[in-house]
């Protein structure tokens, strides 16, 4: 009678060591999974590598173009000419950058139609501003509308569609300034990229094309902050 | 004959969990052996990734220098010569429209969440629910057509090259990663910007509609801060 109590008391014993033993793995196998997470952002970690290095080296290049102003300034102190020609200059790309100035050089055209079942909406065309803009276009216009900071695209009563304010109509001309290769690639990707995604989802066709000489005019329109005030830092 | 019976009863559950737990034993040491060699190779890419911060950072100090410098040099230059001022003048002005200065100014403050009180289950489309890159575009277009100055979405300055991009689960704005809760702060005329956006039938009140949490509220004291990005110009002659 003692013998068999003891037996069930050690056999007991060995099943709840046993069974710990067993919680305890479980534990260290769910603590292995969070590590596996974290070993599935290596893709995100090279990502953020490349487009740090991106920023870094276009920020280097910024600080180059600085110093090299810094110097033509320093060397024609007394000059005012020559200073007065660095201004220009200066201007001039500024104001290319800003939509203010006429630009030309090599990017990619792309065309859109209204057709009997499907119309071209204002959303298509700023998704394609977007993408333009992604893809480093850097001038934009639409029916020889520039693309300025402040530019919007919308639709006027299902009509017509308005940029900067402005009426334009089918067929929609989008001329872009910019590696031509990285636009038309960034355009073109197999069923999600924007040429594609325009046929599948909106069954509205999309022609582009290369070009090595594009003409984009200025913003003819007025571009001025209205209100804000910069802080002079 | 009742004990024997207890005994293989007993035997069998032990053997069962010696079996488990040997499986499990073998288990981890797979995934051990899996994890380990890659997730030390991580830590050497997040080195990578803080180094690559670390110089980004000197080189915008020195930038920001630079700039000051050169700023200073070109006052002093034209200072004897009215036309050269005047171009000084308007290279302030344009620098101040491409968003190289912080601005400020009154106008509205726009506050974008998803919906997380929704469940997966509950709903014809939980997608409805959450705030898109696609939402971001609408809205900003929507604030430059009723005449908004300057535009920030989570500190990103919204600008002629930015672009605005879904990247997996996260949003892009100038290339950074965007997160929920979203903050656009506009500049411009407040009573405009707030009674246009909450019209009837305005992007705001679609998406309010589909169930993302909106808010927007006027506010006299909006500070945009500057471009931190490039404007590329390889091609632009």
């Amino acid at each position: 009678m003692k013998g068999k109590t003891t037996m069930t008391v050690i056999i007991g014993l060995i099943c709840v060591v046993l069974v710990s033993v067993m919680f305890m793995q479980f534990k260290t196998i769910s603590r292995i999974d969070i590590t596996a997470l974290e070993n599935m952002q290596e893709k995100d970690l090279r990502n953020e590598i490349n487009t740090s290095k991106t920023k870094y080296e276009d920020k280097v290049k910024e600080l180059e173009d600085i110093n090299l102003k810094i110097a033509e300034f320093n060397e024609n102190a007394d000059n005012n000419r020559k200073i007065s020609e660095l201004l220009t200059n200066e201007l001039d790309q500024l104001k290319a950058l800003a939509g203010l100035k006429s630009v030309s050089g090599s990017g990619v055209v792309v065309r859109l139609e209204d057709r009997q079942n499907s119309k071209v909406y204002a959303n298509n065309l700023l998704e394609l501003v977007n993408e333009l803009k992604l893809a480093g276009a850097e001038a934009i216009s639409i029916n020889g509308e520039r693309i300025v900071y402040d530019s919007y695209i919308s639709d006027v009563g299902g009509e017509f569609i308005t940029i900067n304010g402005e009426r334009i109509v089918s067929p929609y001309e989008v001329k872009a300034i910019g590696n031509p290769t990285y636009l038309e690639s960034g355009l073109s990707k197999k069923q999600y990229g924007y040429i594609d995604k325009q046929k599948i989802e909106y069954n509205i066709t999309v022609t582009l094309e290369r070009k090595n000489n594009i003409t984009i005019n200025e913003y003819t329109g007025d571009l001025n902050f209205k209100s804000a005030r910069s802080i002079n830092s | 004959m009742k004990r024997s019976k207890v005994a293989i009863v007993l035997g069998i559950v032990c053997f069962i969990l010696t079996i488990a737990i040997c499986v499990q034993m073998k288990t981890i040491q797979d995934a051990e052996k899996e994890v380990g060699k890659t997730y030390s190779g991580n830590d050497k890419l997040r080195d990578e990734v803080l180094s690559v911060r670390e110089n980004y950072n000197n080189v915008l100090k020195e930038l920001e220098k630079a700039e000051s410098e050169l700023n200073q040099i070109r006052s002093q230059a034209v200072a004897n010569n009215e036309g050269n001022a005047e171009k000084e003048e308007q290279i302030k002005q344009i620098n101040e429209l491409l968003g190289y200065t912080d601005v400020k100014g009154s106008g509205v403050i726009i506050k974008l969440d998803d919906n997380r009180d929704v469940a997966q289950d509950e709903v014809l489309n939980i997608s409805d629910f959450i705030v898109h890159d696609g939402d971001l575009r609408a809205i900003v277009n929507e604030l430059f057509n009723i005449g908004a100055d300057a535009i920030s979405i989570n500190g990103q300055r919204i600008v002629s090259a930015t672009g605005i991009i879904c990247d997996g689960n996260i949003i892009r704005v100038n290339g950074e990663m965007i997160g929920v809760p979203i903050t656009i702060k506009a500049i411009g005329f407040p009573e405009v910007l707030y009674y246009q956006m909450i019209r009837t039938g305005g992007y705001l009140e679609v998406l309010k509609n589909a169930g993302v949490i909106v808010e927007i509220e006027q506010s006299n004291e909006i500070t945009i801060n500057k471009y931190t990005g490039v404007y590329l110009h390889d091609y632009i002659n």
